[in-house]
């Protein structure tokens, strides 16, 4: 009996029986299975298949970025020398040769600034963190500082750029659109990478966020990151219209779905099945998200790690808690984006609440992974797009008006599980943090280091576009093991 | 030569120790150097031993014969022509040691077996090379004999048939009359044909009526707006700058330029040059000025901190690699930092392309919208009213001046110094202030006070007028020129060699007039001895009906994109292209009228197993419209589309925040409404960092895209079922059903809507799944009137209160339906 009389032989009703719980259409895309119709919808969540290249470490990551390039010399990278040589001018040999921002212009004789807050050393390790980051500091013995990274650009868009898709220049895919096309999805009913935004409360420097920063570049669309957002509808278009109940949406979905297996019998087009899988999807996600959304079975205690914010949509402090629940949920990539770091107008007031509203979420993200058992498959990064200068713009004097500008040449960050090694610092920086000296990691070392996590070559995992076969790392990047637990 | 041959052969069957995979077979098939060789060597060895000198090893080239290949066996080549046994090249490929082994192991790049047994065949061969395919003479290939006399329609179905018939496979059955005038409307027009002409379409018995119509879309004003879309992607247009800030611009009129360009089917050669050089031709008219606000489309940077002489030599970067992309299918932007690791283009090419656009005078400040040079850009309606300002003033200003005259002392002013002054002033020369002085000196009401202040308004609204005319950035040439410098790794502050303005030396001819400008850029480009432009174009015309190009990577012509899968077609349509003057609207035609096009694009499991993508064309395409193309349908099936061509861009319905949440709430979205609501959707205003929500698969328009992305995501879904703008649609089709037949019954109705949306009459088995579904619809709706309220209550549309709420809401609800079916989605 051909496929099409099946359908015409079962009894409607019984069959939309079955299929008001979601069963329908997939029952249906049996019969068609021996045309070989269906295979298209079967590869949408799976990845490539010569992936992973070897034993990963780690299946996930949450990269939370801090946009505007948080101040190094004030949070990580203790440095006295600096502190002593506080208001000093900038030795030459220091600068000589590095292009700052128009901002700053020539560099030469700029005045140290030393650390707004003390230093103290943390837990067992004894990693050095400001008194910036109480929160942050308390789980120092579970991070491994990175305080070695450099870039190439001194602007932000271009080096948010080069941090998430290994070129200065908008275009080409981004780390979460890569993982997405290598490895694909664990999530049914979720987007493979899912990208959140949150800005500082009273910042007057923003950056914005452009849709390039979670781009999929010339890699097929469906690879892009997917952006929660902070008001209205977590997805866009996720509710149904007014006047369209799920219970009536399920009846149209199973008639939409009958008739295009007509079609599909018809005219033999497999993007036909793959059409009725995502519409499928689609009504899936319209339940799965606001699922994710709902707070109400989270612990006292847990939402109280994550501090008062944690349910307000749109902050920082719930995006976290969202990062958790979406990574439990089988979401491979998300990526958290937080603005107000791009301290041009005070260190000495802004900082404060910079750290106040990222500090605590971020060290209480990392424990409850751990108490939950998900932090060895999840890979956290804590990071922005370069550092900030050792020396001061603005004047010394003023010092409601203490300043740092863009700094490219050495910055901290942070990861932690994943499997790398807790309770390291790796690489150093000269006497005033301004240069690397020891153990420099680029952005596309370190990008070649996350993907080594996740069992993937960075020099292997390509795509042709234009004649030539792309990669995150560029024609650049080595794998650092020495971070690896 | 036959003799050295055969030592050869007998040499390779001698010499090779390891019983190789490579013994000469007896009939070795030729191998096209172009096809298979060029692409492995590009692929794998390019890489050290390409044209990129920087990064080259060993000192070895394999790009080019005379570096790597001896003619005889003493020579010192990695290829020994006819010899493979002692090619250098073999041994290395070959072997076990992994010191020895190419491609080193390190580089991840690997020879597969039947890829050292083609290498080595080639070279056995003569290891003879050849240019690559596209930079070769463009010549009109004669027309392939075929057996099937009937099928073909024109030239193109010939070159088709004549590949079916060495595949073996015969072309399918024309598709059916509704499916075939659905699929031509939204092809050319982006428009479904209404029922009414595809009835009488259907019904025309005329042998004639297909050509007849193809010349009726051909003309109508939704041609030009519906082949725009791709010009706007490929030219990167935007209504904003892009970056932070994202500042408004006028770019619009420029986008007009376009469709009214493409509908007056401008030759293909004059649209380009005007578009790259329009504003250095012959007394430039207001249009050709106008039309080079293509290379200004690029986005300005206004971050702070940015260095202008940087942002300049960005958008200078951004000319040149639109250009080369557009025009030539070049990848140009490789050769910013280093010679082309693959093609034949030199850092040195680069920046003397770079040197054509090095010349204007725009300056890389980015804090302004409209950075200079712009040109005020009147609108029609605007041209006449400044027009009938103009006359109006003159006649004010003889008024005034008679007035004057008649009266030696203008009655009631209050005289002075400075009156005398004023009033000594020519009358055309008064400005508005001093205008408004005498008037305000007059204490009486008298005809000249009353004409002096019709007078002033007058000058003052010709004054608003003028300032508020839109300007568009357009091109104008400096007049000392710039020189130009290779940057090293291309950064704007490490200037190198200075190099002159040239075209790409492996592109050039010895014909090539000498050459300095833009305009001589864009008439190189033009040249009918230019082996690109007309490829690249066709190519890309032919995409937009096929889903796919004869040559699948359109912005790759050079030596790693595809090779083309019907070379003499390309061919053939390009010259046909070119020799008709670059008559546009002729190669559209050909397309549409073939054979080829007109088939049914119903496939069979063995069409789906030869030719996965369709590529041989034994079948007609069906693929996704893009979504702009979507949802102008859904607005001309409901009758809500609003035709006016052309106009400032219009906001549409768009979730709220999505703007002020990309901008830090600097960027409010203010939502159009009545008419603008309903404008086709290339009108709709494209604010670059975060375009409109309700398209997907767009280019970002932030650099140049000549590709098309058609993905299936459940995001779409969610769109093309929840956006106000399709329920609304839903709403107002369901309306326009029940206001025609008040009376019809569900099966009725149902075939109503459907054949409204797909134009094709329904299947009795469809049928019968839409019409119970509309009546179980009805009963949900009947029992749940809050629900049905709404839904008849969706979007700003005036709201129908002749039709009883529950059937309205379940037919609503059906069109919604129906307009997410795949065949709607699709053009088939």
């Amino acid at each position: 009996m051909s496929s099409e009389s099946k359908i015409q032989d079962l009894n409607r009703r019984t069959f939309l029986g079955q299929s008001s719980t979601g069963l329908g259409a997939a029952a249906l895309a049996g019969l068609f299975q021996q045309d070989g119709l269906v295979s298209a919808a079967k590869n949408e969540t799976s990845g490539l298949p010569e992936l992973p290249h070897f034993a990963p470490r780690t299946k996930n990551i949450i990269y939370l970025f801090q946009n505007g390039a948080p101040t190094h010399v004030d949070l990580f990278d203790y440095k006295p020398e600096l502190a002593k040589r506080h208001g000093q001018p900038v030795p030459d040999e220091f600068v000589a040769g590095k292009r700052f921002s128009t901002m700053t212009g020539k560099p030469q004789g700029k005045l140290l600034l030393g650390a707004v807050e003390p230093f103290r050393q943390r837990g067992e390790s004894g990693a050095w963190v400001s008194d910036f980051l109480p929160h942050t500091a308390s789980i120092a013995d579970d991070l491994c500082f990175v305080k070695s990274m450099h870039t190439d650009a001194v602007n932000h868009a271009p080096a948010i750029s080069l941090m998430m898709s290994g070129a200065q220049l908008p275009g080409r895919p981004t780390l979460g659109a890569w993982l997405s096309y290598g490895l694909g999805s664990e999530s049914e009913s979720l987007p493979r990478f899912a990208v959140m935004t949150s800005v500082s409360k009273g910042t007057s420097c923003g950056q914005i966020f452009y849709d390039f920063y979670w781009g999929a570049g010339f890699l097929p669309t469906r690879h892009q990151g997917v952006r929660f957002r902070g008001s209205g509808q977590p997805v866009l278009y996720l509710t149904d219209p007014a006047g369209i109940s799920r219970e009536i949406r399920r009846e149209q979905l199973d008639d939409l779905a009958l008739l295009n297996q007509i079609k599909l019998r018809k005219f033999g087009d497999p993007e036909i099945d793959t059409r009725i899988a995502q519409y499928e999807m689609a009504f899936r996600m319209q339940a799965s998200v606001p699922e994710l959304t709902d707070l109400s079975q989270e612990s006292a205690s847990t939402l109280e790690r994550y501090g008062p914010d944690v349910t307000q949509p749109g902050t920082f402090a719930y995006n976290c808690l969202m990062a958790r629940r979406l990574v439990e949920r089988g979401v491979r990539c998300v990526q958290l984006m937080h603005a107000g770091w791009d301290q041009h107008n005070s260190l000495t007031t802004e900082l404060y609440n910079q750290c106040r509203d990222t500090d605590r979420a971020s060290a209480a993200l990392v424990q409850d992974l751990k108490m939950r058992g998900l932090l060895d498959d999840t890979l956290v990064i804590w990071g922005g797009e370069f550092g900030r200068t050792p020396f001061l713009q603005g004047k010394l004097e003023d010092r409601p008006r203490w300043v740092r500008d863009h700094h490219p040449y050495a910055y901290t960050t942070w990861m932690a599980g994943g499997g790398t090694k807790p309770g390291i610092s790796f690489g150093q920086t000269d006497e005033f943090g301004m240069s690397v000296v020891e153990d420099p990691i680029h952005v596309h070392d370190l990008q070649a280091t996350i993907l080594h996590l996740l069992g993937i070559d960075h020099e292997r995992l390509t795509y042709r576009f234009q004649g030539r076969d792309f990669r995150l790392t560029d024609v650049h990047g080595s794998v650092a093991h020495q971070l690896f637990a | 030569m036959k003799l050295l041959f055969l030592f050869a052969l007998i040499g390779l069957t001698c010499s090779l120790v390891d019983g190789s995979v490579f013994a000469a077979s007896p009939s070795p098939e030729p191998v096209d150097f172009d096809r298979a060789i060029q692409p492995l060597l590009a692929d794998k060895c390019f890489r050290c031993h390409g044209p990129d000198e920087a990064a080259r090893e060993a000192d070895l080239r394999l790009d080019l014969r005379g570096a790597a290949v001896a003619d005889d066996a003493d020579g010192d080549a990695a290829i020994i022509a006819f010899d493979s046994s002692n090619s250098d090249l073999i041994q290395r490929i070959t072997s076990d040691d992994p010191d020895l082994i190419m491609p080193p192991p390190d580089s991840k790049l690997s020879l597969t077996a039947d890829e050292k047994e083609i290498i080595a065949r080639w070279i056995n061969q003569g290891a003879s090379y050849s240019t690559h395919w596209s930079f070769r003479p463009i010549q009109k290939p004669p027309l392939p004999t075929v057996k099937n006399k009937a099928w073909p329609r024109n030239p193109i179905d010939q070159f088709i048939l004549a590949r079916l018939d060495t595949e073996r496979l015969v072309p399918t059955q024309p598709a059916d009359g509704y499916r075939l005038i659905r699929r031509l409307y939204l092809d050319l027009t982006g428009k479904p044909p209404t029922r009414g002409e595809a009835e009488s379409f259907v019904r025309d018995r005329s042998p004639q009526k297909y050509e007849r119509l193809v010349d009726k879309l051909l003309a109508s004003p939704a041609f030009g707006e519906r082949m725009a879309w791709t010009w706007l992607d490929a030219a990167r247009y935007a209504d904003s700058n892009g970056y932070q800030g994202d500042q408004d611009r006028t770019m619009w009129p420029w986008r007009d330029w376009v469709i009214e360009a493409i509908n007056q089917n401008q030759p293909f050669d004059q649209f380009t040059i005007n578009q790259i050089a329009g504003d250095m031709l012959p007394a430039a008219n207001h249009r050709q000025q106008l039309a080079t606000g293509f290379c200004r489309n690029h986005m300005i940077n206004g971050e702070g901190g940015r260095i202008p002489e940087e942002n300049r030599v960005d958008y200078v970067m951004d000319m040149t690699e639109t250009a080369g992309t557009v025009w030539l299918g070049l990848t140009l932007n490789c050769c910013r930092c280093h010679d082309h690791k693959f093609d034949p283009l030199t850092k040195r090419d680069y920046y003397s392309m770079f040197a054509f656009f090095n010349q204007t005078p725009v300056n890389g400040e980015g804090r302004s919208a409209q950075t200079p040079p712009v040109l005020a850009s009147p609108t029609r309606v605007e041209v006449r009213s400044l027009d009938s300002l103009s006359t109006e003033i003159s006649n004010l200003q003889q008024r005034v001046s008679q007035l004057e005259s008649q009266q030696n002392e203008p009655v009631g002013i209050e005289r002075s110094q400075e009156t005398q002054k004023l009033l000594g002033k020519p009358v055309a020369d008064r400005n508005t202030d001093e205008l408004k002085t005498i008037r305000d000196l007059i204490t009486e009401t008298t005809l000249y006070a009353k004409t002096v202040e019709q007078l002033r308004e007058a000058v003052s609204e010709h004054r608003n007028v003028q300032n508020s005319l839109p300007k568009v950035m357009i091109m104008k040439e400096r007049s000392d020129r710039r020189p130009t410098f290779m940057l090293d790794k291309g950064l704007y502050n490490q200037p190198g060699e200075s190099v002159e303005a040239a075209f790409p030396v492996s592109l050039q001819t010895s014909g090539d007039a000498a050459v300095t400008t833009r305009l001589d850029l864009a008439n190189w480009i033009m040249a009918d001895t230019n082996p690109l432009t007309a490829r690249v174009i066709t190519n890309r015309i032919w995409q937009g009906f096929f889903g796919i190009g004869i040559v699948k990577t359109a912005e790759d012509f050079g030596t790693q994109g595809e090779r083309p899968i019907h070379p003499q077609l390309l061919d053939w349509l390009a010259t046909e292209f070119r020799d008709s003057g670059w008559d546009t609207k002729h190669l559209y035609r050909l397309i549409v009228t073939s054979s080829t096009y007109q088939q049914s694009s119903r496939s069979t499991p063995h069409l789906r197993e030869r030719d996965p993508e369709n590529r041989w064309l034994a079948r007609g395409a069906r693929f996704r419209l893009p979504s702009w193309m979507i949802r102008d349908q859904a607005l001309a099936i409901s009758g809500l589309l609003v035709d006016q061509v052309g106009g400032a861009p219009v906001n549409s319905y768009q979730p709220s925040g999505v703007w002020e949440d990309a901008t830090f709430g600097k960027r409010g979205y203010r939502r159009d409404s009545g008419e603008n609501l309903y404008r086709r959707s290339i009108y709709t205003f494209w604010r670059r960092i975060v375009a409109p929500t309700l398209f997907f698969d767009t280019a970002s328009r932030q650099v140049c895209t000549v590709t098309r992305s058609l993905t299936n995501s459940p995001l779409h879904a969610l769109t093309t079922l929840n956006d106000v703008t399709y329920v609304e649609a839903a709403r107002v089709l369901a309306t326009r059903i029940l206001d025609e037949s008040p009376d019809a019954s569900n099966q009725r109705l149902a075939e109503q809507v459907f054949r409204r949306v797909l134009i094709r009459p329904p299947e009795p088995s469809e049928l019968d799944i839409l019409t119970n579904s509309l009546s179980r619809l009805e009963k949900h709706y009947a029992t749940q009137g809050d629900l049905a309220a709404q839904l008849i209550d969706v979007g700003e549309f005036r709201k129908s209160k002749s039709h009883a709420v529950a059937r309205l809401a379940a037919m609503t609800s059906l069109c919604n339906l129906i307009m997410n079916l795949d065949e709607t989605l699709c053009r088939e």
